[in-house]
This record gives C-alpha cells, structure tokens and sequence, in this order.
C-alpha cells in the first residue's frame, strides 16, 4: 500500500538555539493508527503541527497524499487541511455556541467565506452533524453551550468538528491529557473505532505509554527531535523505552511489563 | 510546647500559635503606596485650612446653597419651555447620543480586530493602539472644538468629534475583549482551513458579543452626557441648550431643576434597560 503521509529529513529550528526537530524521517500508510511518544519538550506537539502547515518545517520535505505540503500555497494548503482533521488537548471549542455549532465549524473550510461567515448550513450538513454527534453519544446535548459539557464531552465535540470534514487523517495533540481514565477511555476508543471503521489514519501524541501500546498500529518515539523509535507495539523493550524516555523511564518500564504480560 | 511536638517541624508558623501572624508583607511597592497616601491625606486637609475665604460664612453659604437646590428641585417648573417641547428636545440629545455611539461601535469593530495583537501582528496592533491612545488623551469636548473649525460649531461637529472619540474609546474595549479569545481556538479553525473572516464572524465575535454590548452600553450613556453638555457648548441642540439658555439666559434656576430630572429620568431609564438587557443575553448568549 502506498503510504498517506510521508516525512522525509524534516528538521525545525525556533530561532537560533532550540533544534525542536532534527532529520525526522517516518510514513504512515492509509487507516493506520499510529501513537508518537517521548518527553516532555521532545518535539512531538511541533511535529505534529508542521504536518498541517501551523509551523512552518525548517528543511525536509511533507508529502501527504502525493502533495508535497511544504511547498503548497494558500488555497491549496486550505483544501489540503480540509481533509486532516485535529483535536486539541484543551479541546478548543468556542464556549460560547452550541455543540452543533462547534461540530459544524468543521465545514468551514469548505465553504464560501460568506456563507461560512454567516453560519448559513445546508440541512445535509445540518443531518451529517446530528449523526455524527449521535454516534458519539452526544445527541441529547446538541443545543448546550460548550463551556456547559465535561471535558469528556467537550473532547467528543472535538472529535465531531474534525469527523465532519470528512477527513483522510485525524491529528491528535494529546487529546487524553487532561481527562480522568474513564473518559480517556471513551475517547482512545473512539479514535480507535475511527480508524478501524472509517479507515481515517490517526496520528496521536501521548503521554501515556501503557496506552500508546494497547491502542497503537504502530509506535513513534521521539526524544529530542529525533525519531529514536519506529515499531509495532510488541517489537518495543525496556531499552527502546530507555532510549525514548531518558534515564527518568525506571517506572514507566514497569508499565510495559504489565503490559506484555497480559 | 507538648501539644506543639506533633506539628511537623518545618512549619514555623504553626509553632507559636499565639504569635500574631502577618499576612501582608511590607515591600518597597507597598511602602510606596503607603506614603503617597499619607501626603495625599496631609495635603487635603492642608488645604482646606489655607484657602483664602475672605468674607465667605459658612453657615450662611450652605444654607444658600440648600435654598439653591430647594428651588431647583422642589420648585421645578416650566417657564420658557413647554414639556412637548422639553420631551423633543431630550429625544434630539438621545439621538445625537446613539448615532455616534452607532458610527463609533461600527467603526470600531473594524479597527479593533486590526488592533487585537491576536488577529493581526504586533506592530500593527501597537501603531493602532498608539494612535487611538492619543486620540482619547484629548477630551470629546476639544475634539468637538477642534472639528467645528472646519465644520463650524453646531450638530456636524458633534457628530464627528463625538464619533471621533468613541471610535478610540470602544477600539480599546473592543481589541482588549478580542484578545481574551484562547489562541488554540483560532488555530483549531485555521487547522480546518478556515479563512479569517469566518473565524472572525463565528469564533472571535460570538466569544466576546456580551462584552462588546456592555462597553457599547457604557459608550452610549457618557454619550449622552456628553451630547448634554454639547447642546450648551458647541451649540448642538437638544436639551443642553435648553439648560443653558435657562441658566445663562433667563437665569431661572427652578427651570433648571425641570430640565435636570428630565435628564435623570433618560439616565436612570437608560440604566434600568441596560441591565435588564444584560441580563438576557447573559441568559441566553
Ligand atoms: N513557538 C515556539 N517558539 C520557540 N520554541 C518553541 C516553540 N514551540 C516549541 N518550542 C520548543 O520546541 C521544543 C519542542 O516543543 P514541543 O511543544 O513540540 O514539545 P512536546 O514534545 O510537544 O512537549 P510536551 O509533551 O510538553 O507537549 C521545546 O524545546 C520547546 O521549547
Ligand atoms: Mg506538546
């Protein structure tokens, strides 16, 4: 299968002295569910971002469905995020509208300005929502404002604002971070379910190794910038994690014992 | 000192029970803040003690004064005016009050999402901002003057020098609730591939509505302060220049007092709708 995403050598440089990226190399082939780990300030949030142009890459070259990104220009960057979707650690909805207002900002991209602007939705999109918010066991909120949800909630809208642009690719910025472990499992298993059913790649930065394992296709890990890890999750040992984590990974190695095991 | 072997060591106000504990600090900025109160207190009394009251009795003055406002207030009376007329010219000074305010706010909207350092860049916001600082240094008032040499004195200058500095007034208020907006909600919509108006029309304005109404209404009610003073002033019309003809003119203080109520009663109206307003969008915005 040819791959959806492709990474080749991308390095971002934050003015002089931060290197956040160095020689990244690393694709993704369609459906896949893929988790990148490492350390706090490893590079993972601004990986994550180059892909769909929010950060500009220093060097390399982005290929997303046979598109090089990084050379793309503003129309054509407009269409090609249409169709990758992202979720948000602090979830990101406008607090003020409802939820199917939130979930249909989705569209945005794809409409005209004015009629975007306007909030002026077609019944189809107004049907596509409400389905796509009843899958996600949301369909008797969709009228409550969204600072009136628990971050479980919020982060389904999350997840049903990137659904409905009915993308090729979900770009998950640690969508689990600030939940408690029940709602964190709603959401991996929706991920999961996305990815499995709808055959939407998904590309998700975590904190949580033990979940990394379970939910993942494949795991990334980074440490510095650098891909020091690229494999499936029964391939990886207590020294890839050492590698990925520093020397701080004594507890975390414990984890993947539990993990194996069971 | 038995029952104190339990705290844990390490917490030493916990120690001494029955020492005072201080909980605020004495800094330099404090200290600071202290003395220029004193001075400022000191200074006051000062001087009230070395005004030069010459021939002025006190007792006599206030019991002037209150024989003032007794007539004023309690006397009130039509004289030169009737109320129709009175009535028309309030509605002259509302209208004069909510077209700048209009003008300004439109006005504003636009400047002020240029000047949200969020929505556009650091310099541009600091240039506008700048620029509208100046403007509100000035007082209305001298704006109004300072149109009416080109337009000369009367309602066009009103306008222009009233909208002039509500413009700078509200693109202040305006900007400063924009940039309330959490940044990772304009990236998520730009991340869908939305354009800048939209993310304008549907994330940045809806965010901040309840703010822009309170400072519009805010706006709107020195407005017609304003605009009152303006009628006696910059000879704008409306009800000012009722009160000024009364006061100046036929030197009628008991028509004054009618005039004043009748701008009392436009504020506490204007109050009173305000927050009852506020209220519902609080409710259902
Ligand atoms: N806008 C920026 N300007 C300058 N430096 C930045 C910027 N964004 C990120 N960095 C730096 O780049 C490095 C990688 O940051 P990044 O946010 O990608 O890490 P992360 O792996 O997502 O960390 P975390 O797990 O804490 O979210 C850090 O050293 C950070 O300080
Ligand atoms: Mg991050």
């Amino acid at each position: 299968m040819t791959p959806l995403l492709e990474v080749n050598h991308v390095s971002k440089q934050f003015g002089n002295e931060t290197k956040a990226l160095s020689d990244v190399n690393f694709s993704v082939s369609e459906g896949e569910f893929v988790s990148i780990i490492g350390p706090s300030g490893a590079g993972k949030s601004t990986l994550l971002r180059c892909i769909n142009r929010m950060i500009d890459a220093s060097n390399g070259e982005i290929i997303f469905d046979n598109m090089n990104v990084m050379n793309l220009k503003k129309k054509e960057l407009k269409m090609v995020r249409t169709k990758i979707g992202m979720i948000f650690q602090h979830y990101n909805l406008v607090n003020r509208l409802s939820v199917i207002e939130n979930t249909l900002h989705g569209n945005l991209g794809k409409k005209s300005t004015i009629a975007g602007a306007l909030g002026l939705y077609n019944q189809e999109e107004k049907e596509q929502a409400v389905k796509i918010l009843s899958t996600l066991g949301l369909v008797e909120h969709i009228y409550k404002r969204a600072d009136q949800l628990s971050g479980g909630q919020k982060q389904r809208v999350g997840i049903a604002r990137a659904l409905i642009q009915n993308p090729r690719m979900m770009l998950c910025d640690e969508p689990i971070a600030s939940l408690d472990p029940n709602s964190a499992k709603v959401i991996m298993d929706h991920l999961r379910n996305i990815s499995t059913t709808m055959g939407i790649t998904v590309l998700v930065n975590l904190h949580q190794v033990d979940v990394a394992l379970k939910y993942s296709d494949r795991v990334i890990g980074i440490n510095h910038g650098q891909v020091v890890f690229n494999g499936t999750p029964k391939d990886i040992t207590k020294d890839d994690i050492q590698r990925i984590y520093g020397s701080e990974a004594e507890d975390l190695i414990f984890d993947i014992g539990g993990i194996h095991a069971s | 000192m038995e029952a104190n072997e339990q705290v844990v060591s390490g917490e030493p106000m916990l120690e001494s029970p029955s020492k005072p504990i201080k909980i605020k600090i004495l800094t330099k900025s404090t200290i600071a803040i202290r003395i220029t109160l004193l001075a400022l207190a000191f200074l006051t009394v000062y001087a009230f003690f070395s005004f030069d009251y010459k021939e002025i009795d006190f007792g006599e003055a206030i019991l002037a004064t209150f024989a003032n406002i007794k007539a004023m207030f309690f006397e009130a009376h039509f004289n030169h005016f009737t109320f129709t007329h009175a009535f028309y010219q309030v509605l002259i000074t509302l209208g004069l009050a909510f077209l700048t305010t209009i003008f300004g706010a439109i006005i504003a909207v636009f400047l002020g999402l240029l000047a949200a350092e969020n929505l556009t860049s650091k310099r541009v916001s600091a240039v506008i901002k700048g620029i509208v600082a100046f403007i509100r240094a000035v007082p209305t008032v001298l704006w109004v003057l300072i149109f009416a040499v080109a337009a000369g004195l009367g309602s066009v200058a009103a306008v222009i020098g009233m909208t002039f500095h509500s413009v700078s007034y509200l693109v202040k208020a305006y900007s400063e609730s924009f940039e309330e907006l959490d940044n990772g909600v304009i990236e998520a919509l730009q991340a869908s591939g939305a354009s800048f108006w939209q993310i304008i029309f549907q994330a940045v304005i809806p965010s901040s509505l309840t703010y822009m109404i309170s400072w519009t209404f805010l706006r709107f009610e020195i407005n017609f302060a304003v605009a009152v003073a303006m009628g006696a002033a910059a000879g704008a019309g409306g009800i000012g220049f009722d009160m000024f003809m009364a006061s100046n003119f036929y030197l009628d203080i008991r028509e004054i007092g009618t005039i004043t109520y009748f701008i009392l009663a436009i504020a506490i109206l204007l109050e009173v709708f305000a927050t009852k307003f506020k209220k519902k969008l609080r409710v259902n915005g």
